[in-house]
């Protein structure tokens, strides 16, 4: 595309094409390119909530759903009784050890794969019910998404009731 | 960056060969034209993203309806507060970009009217061709804002017939 061709007679000089003026519209373009682009570039969690229309059977699921309940504090408990998660700290700094761990919730994970494997030898979907306390941090929300997304469980059910609430 | 002409009396051409550079410019173009046509959601400065473990590119932005989700205005720092003042309705929870690309705020008590946002979005999508499953609500939380706006955007999104939802994160470090 760049190249320019040279045609040469015997008494002719050069009939060179300026492209100059192009080059300098491509290095125009080329600046507006690089400030325009952001480098760090968003990324996405996927989830989806069961339709209510699903549950028209009043036929018990083969598996009970996974409950994940998220407090004010940020702590997270499994099915109940278990921590999965503990109090969030809004102030870690990243590249931390603490800040790695507030974002990976390994234990959470191993519980979501276990409920996952559970839920698949019965061939039935592993969906998780997350309820969260209306005060709690996005990020721990995101946190725990993070999890489900690892586990590969993209079903979640959303409750609105305040787990604190009595 | 023209090129230059140096001939002596008894010397041979010497021009420069500037085609390496040209075609090494058009690639490098090529490059940031491609890059910057893929991400096309609204990214308001207001909001300051969460970080995630685990989470994948955003490939195809075609049918996302973005809803920001602010936190307090006492959680924000000054330079996105001026924007912030700037954009939308004081007190304002969540904030949307319409198809001009003006920008809407909704307060806590203006649930119905986001509902009523999205399901018109969903239409325009489904208007241009776009499955039902194609067509997600791209959440996009302050870090700092506290659950029940992200799920009471989530419950109006619901009502409006959108289940699939899309969690906008940051990588993270």
């Amino acid at each position: 595309m760049a190249r320019h061709k040279q045609i040469k007679t015997e008494d002719q000089e050069d009939p060179e094409m300026n492209i100059s003026s192009m080059i300098d519209c491509c290095f125009l373009l080329l600046i507006y390119f690089l400030v325009a682009t952001s480098l760090v570039s968003e990324k996405k969690l996927d989830i989806s909530i069961p339709a209510s229309t699903q549950s028209s059977s009043s036929q018990k699921p083969p598996v009970d759903p996974g409950r994940i309940v998220l407090r004010a504090d940020g702590s997270a408990t499994w099915n109940g009784d278990l921590t999965v998660a503990d109090v969030y700290n809004p102030d870690a700094q990243p590249g931390t050890s603490e800040y790695r761990s507030q974002r990976e919730l390994d234990q959470l994970v191993e519980q979501l794969k276990n409920y996952k494997d559970l839920a698949t030898s019965v061939q039935a979907e592993p969906v998780v019910m997350l309820t969260g306390a209306p005060s709690a941090p996005h990020q721990r929300i995101v946190d725990i998404m993070a999890a489900l997304a690892e586990a590969g469980i993209k079903s979640v059910g959303i409750s609105t009731a305040d787990p604190e609430a009595n | 960056m023209a090129k230059k002409n140096a001939r002596g009396n008894d010397e041979v051409n010497g021009n420069v060969n500037l085609s390496p550079m040209i075609d090494c410019c058009f690639l490098l173009l090529i490059f940031f034209v491609v890059n910057a046509t893929q991400i096309t959601v609204a990214k308001d400065p207001s909001v300051k993203m969460p970080s995630a473990v685990s989470c994948s590119d955003l490939k195809d932005a075609n049918g996302c309806i973005v809803v920001n989700v602010f936190s307090d205005i006492d959680k924000m720092s000054p330079k996105a507060l001026e924007k912030y003042n700037k954009a939308y309705a004081p007190n304002s929870l969540w904030g949307v970009a319409d198809a001009n690309g003006n920008t809407i705020g909704y307060t806590s008590g203006q649930t119905q009217e986001l509902t009523d946002f999205i399901k018109k979005q969903k239409e325009n999508f489904k208007g241009k061709g776009l499955e039902d499953g194609k067509i997600r609500l791209y959440l996009r939380g302050d870090m700092a804002a506290p659950w029940e706006r992200s799920s009471t955007a989530i419950r109006c999104a619901a009502a409006a017939g959108v289940t699939n939802i899309v969690f906008g994160t940051l990588p993270s470090k």
